[in-house]
């Protein structure tokens, strides 16, 4: 089968639109972890969603829905409780990781829950996305697109100089939350498209190889999502072709766009 | 007897800090327009602090203030002192993240000509293309930050704080971590911005001899003791 012939079925079709939304908008957040330093946040998120998985499946419901819930709530509470707590966000992280991976532990253990079903929340594939899926997607890519486009220069200076921004009269804190708030809610998403264990893939390697080539804060984004919809659709296209599989492909092509960076570095 | 009109900056603090202890308490500081005053002290003695206090960023600050002869008690008078203030702050960080040096000055103009929906216009370009001019960075204007050395970086940092257009200067230890002869550039620097314009300069130095070649009139803030001793310069 060709490209084309595959793009004719709907299941690819979603894939196609999944890759470009992702690696387009969704990449974009990956300047957020890197320039903040918190890497953390999505081994975080990824065990507060196991978490959350749990608690699904002891009142019944999937656990993909607990771990939405979860991925959100978490998306919302990692900013103001480092500010509560006078702590980087990045260490807050490795508290909601060591946390949320003890009690869903104690979960397995008490209430008997199968922690295999939870752990296939871990293996994703943009294979099997719904049209709710990519609904969702849809409407996060647009608002990750409009905060960069509309705080632009707010964010350069939040990014820049944190102290000139507060002091100049921004509510720098709360920008950093939006931003964190956005960049779990991708972290979640991204975790359905090629599981827990290859995140990376679309969030972070894009913004590491585009933070190497980029001159200017514009020139970071538009690389970072250029580089992504490359990760994305480059991996996807290519599992097609070669047959292989989808989550591996796009990481492994994220990783050579990274290692390539490092040749064409200013 | 100087009138109050005179005084570019008037604080008496009761008492200022960031926790329950006050870092400065009775502390007069009086500032006339156009001086040119050098802050000394040890370690911890509250010089940062004596800055973050006149652009009231902390949380405990109790006494009078008046900038350009306007009492500060309000949200709308900080909102104000922003305005008429550029603050060059200690730490010296290139960050992580790529910006311009021309982007890098523009986000000085933050809210006193743009912010949010009103973006940067053509006066905004124009004055930041006349403070790199002004502070000798105009041929790095596309440069990375990342790849400024340390003298250009802090040259940088004042072009940010000077192009608000303020009237007042704080400059939190601008020499420090540099080699003697970037320290030498920003001391002319600093001197020839002051010298042929109507900014009133506040700098915290660890260096007596440098703080008494540039300024006006070294004040001393001393710890435990917290209060500022004018000494006159011969």
């Amino acid at each position: 089968m060709s490209i084309i012939d595959y793009l004719q079925i709907p299941v690819f079709q979603r894939a196609f639109i999944a890759a470009l939304l992702a690696g387009g908008a969704l990449s974009l957040l990956g300047t957020v972890i890197v320039v903040q330093n918190l890497t953390t946040i999505r081994f975080a998120l990824m065990h507060v969603a196991l978490l959350g998985g749990a608690v699904g499946l002891i009142l019944g419901s999937s656990p993909l829905t607990g771990a939405t819930v979860a991925i959100v709530l978490g998306s919302c509470l990692l900013g103001p409780v480092s500010q509560r707590l006078r702590l980087e966000p990045g260490l807050i992280g490795a508290f909601f990781m060591t946390g949320s991976m003890a009690i869903a532990f104690l979960l397995f253990y008490r209430a008997g829950v199968p922690a295999m079903d939870v752990f296939g929340l871990f293996a994703g594939s943009i294979l099997t996305l719904t049209s709710l899926d990519l609904w969702v997607m849809g409407v996060l890519g647009f608002v990750v697109v409009a905060v960069f486009a509309v705080l632009f220069r707010e964010i350069q200076l939040v990014f820049y100089d944190r102290e000139q921004a507060e002091w100049l009269g921004m509510p720098a804190k709360k920008i950093e939350n939006v931003l964190l708030f956005l960049a779990g809610m991708s972290i979640g998403v991204a975790m359905k498209i090629v599981g827990a264990l290859l995140i990376d893939a679309i969030i972070l390697l894009p913004a590491l190889t585009a933070i190497r080539l980029a001159r200017t804060f514009l020139q970071l984004l538009i690389y970072t999502s250029v580089v992504g919809m490359m990760t994305t659709l480059g991996g996807l296209l290519l599992s097609m072709v070669i047959d292989l599989p989808t989550g591996a492909t796009i990481a492994t092509v994220g990783a050579c766009l990274l290692g390539c960076s490092w040749l064409f570095r200013r | 007897m100087v009138g109050e009109c005179e005084m570019a900056l008037e604080c008496r603090l009761a008492e200022a800090g960031y926790g329950r202890e006050a870092i400065l308490r009775n502390l007069e500081l009086r500032v006339r327009h156009k001086e040119f005053v050098a802050i000394l002290g040890d370690n911890g003695a509250g010089k940062t602090t004596l800055f973050r206090a006149i652009l009231h960023l902390l949380p405990k600050q109790r006494g009078t203030f008046r900038v350009l002869g306007r009492q500060i008690r309000s949200k709308e008078d900080q909102a104000w002192i922003r305005s008429q203030v550029g603050y060059v702050p200690q730490r010296q960080e290139k960050g992580r993240f790529p910006i311009s040096v021309f982007d890098a000055v523009l986000l000085g103009r933050w809210g006193k000509t743009f912010s949010y929906f009103r973006r940067p216009g053509r006066e905004d370009r124009r004055a930041v293309d006349h403070m790199l001019a002004l502070i000798g960075l105009e041929a790095l204007r596309n440069q990375d930050c990342r790849n400024l050395s340390g003298g250009q970086m802090q040259r940088l940092n004042i072009a940010r704080a000077l192009v608000r257009e303020p009237r007042i200067l704080l400059l939190d230890e601008p020499a420090t971590h540099l080699d003697a002869e970037a320290q030498s550039i920003l001391s002319d620097l600093v001197r020839g911005i002051r010298d042929h314009s109507d900014l009133t300069v506040l700098m915290i130095s660890h260096d007596r001899i440098q703080a008494e070649a540039m300024a006006d009139r070294v004040v001393y803030i001393r710890q435990g003791s917290l209060h500022a001793s004018p000494v006159a310069v011969p």
